[in-house]
């Protein structure tokens, strides 16, 4: 295979990649730099691609063991995170500032409450065992099957459906525990109350109407409300879509708190 | 001699598939108890494995289990909630560790054992078994609830599990 012949597939898929790696690394910085690297390691090993699979998982292979080496070093997220953003969202002055800054200027500043929906699955995501992220993002966000991932993360089709299944199952379980829209007792209604701030003149219930797995939170199949949730999630490109800018702010936000967190509780 | 050695090799199997069929036997003797369960699941070793070793993910698909603090790796501590007495906490230690093979813990008193082995099929079969004992056993046997009921449902449990992971498409 050419070089040309690669930078074009890498152009094909720059826009998923990029958002992979956002939602692999929740910080800008490392998913661009892992970008750049993926493709200079690709561009390198050119000739080494047998095409054994498609050209696309094998960047997404170099791509995710990239991010492994990035990640492995650092300390996985705790399931309140969005909590633990909000708390000390209240005590900083400058946040709401900033945030009110970029929504009244930025192009991409709009507050939507299914783009919080997205942020808030990035957030939680990281705290599972990085394994159980990778799978998760590749398997119900990148819709890649089960062989491509066994390929991408190196190991066997048994452990993958292992990583898939447990993640799932613990996703679904914090969802069910916190999130308002989807059980009444849930405690998170951050996404409706960041609405209020954000849009005030909008009427919060119409826009959770739009949204099918708010519409359809008494459902008792919760695997269901998830692929709902997954759903939301695909839709969305966080660097593209109308409120990138705000999200990549909160993005920000809550690394600094978790990297704070963690670093405070070091063990 | 023939039909002695037949139906000797009929009550074995006969034995054999009783014993993989997810009842839990148990054998008392003065100074010591053992109880056994068996079952065959249709699902890889490794997932089976993953299970047992993952030791914060037991509540969600263990019935049996309250909780299991610690990591299961070979020499390692950790401390293990059962739903047959939810008050007491155990403090086991890890003793054996062999990847996808065998596990056991245990404390002073006993050590349970845990075994996959693959059963030819595509599947494995899982056992469990815990031996309690030693010279003060006779003094405390009679308050340790039986653990059959417990072991067939953390049995059953894992089988469940496993091959609904197994069936992940």
């Amino acid at each position: 295979m050419q070089t040309t012949q690669l930078t074009n597939e890498f152009l094909q898929h720059k826009g998923q990649l990029k958002s992979f790696l956002l939602r692999l690394t929740a910080s800008v910085e490392d998913a661009e730099d892992i970008m750049q690297d993926t493709y200079i390691k690709a561009a390198e090993k050119i000739e080494s691609f047998r095409a054994e699979s498609s050209l696309k998982t094998w960047i997404f292979t170099i791509a995710a063991n990239l991010a492994k080496d990035n990640l492995r070093a650092k300390r996985r997220w705790t399931e309140d995170v969005t909590d633990q953003g909000k708390a000390a969202a209240l005590t900083d002055k400058n946040f709401f500032a900033e945030a009110m800054q970029i929504r009244m200027t930025s192009p991409q500043g709009a507050f939507e409450i299914k783009e919080h929906i997205t942020f808030c699955f990035t957030c939680i995501a990281k705290s599972l065992p990085l394994e159980q992220q990778i799978c998760i993002l590749l398997k119900e966000v990148y819709e890649f099957k089960v062989n491509e991932i066994t390929e991408i993360v190196n190991t066997t089709e048994a452990m993958v459906k292992y990583y898939l299944h447990t993640g799932r199952a613990k996703m679904i379980q914090i969802f069910e525990g916190s999130c308002a829209l989807i059980n009444k007792e849930g405690i998170c209604h951050q996404c409706t109350e960041l609405n209020g701030i954000f849009n005030p003149k909008q009427n919060h219930q119409e826009e959770l109407n739009k949204i099918e797995m708010a519409k359809q939170a008494n459902n008792p199949d919760k695997e269901h409300l998830f692929d709902l949730r997954m759903q939301i999630v695909q839709g969305i490109d966080p660097f593209e879509s109308p409120s990138a800018e705000l999200q990549l702010h909160h993005y920000a936000h809550n690394s600094r708190v978790m990297e704070n967190f963690l670093k405070k509780n070091e063990v | 001699m023939k039909q002695f050695i037949t139906i000797l090799t009929f009550m074995t199997v006969a034995n054999i598939s009783m014993a993989q069929n997810g009842t839990a036997t148990t054998t008392k003797t003065t100074f010591s108890r053992e109880t056994t369960v068996s079952i065959n699941i249709q699902a890889n070793q490794a997932i089976v494995w993953s299970l047992l070793t993952n030791a914060s993910d037991f509540p969600r698909w263990n019935s049996t289990i309250v909780s299991i603090d610690g990591n299961i790796a070979l020499g390692e501590k950790i401390q293990l909630k059962s739903t047959l007495d939810t008050t007491r906490t155990f403090k086991l230690k890890v003793k054996s560790f062999e990847k996808e093979s065998s596990l056991s813990w245990g404390d002073g008193k006993g050590d349970r054992t845990y075994t996959i082995t693959p059963n030819g099929t595509g599947g494995v079969t899982f056992t469990m078994t815990e031996k309690i004992g030693g010279l003060m056993f006779p003094m405390y046997a009679k308050y340790i609830p039986s653990f059959d009921e417990s072991f067939e449902q953390f049995a059953a449990d894992l089988k469940k599990e496993a091959e609904t992971i197994h069936q992940t498409k």
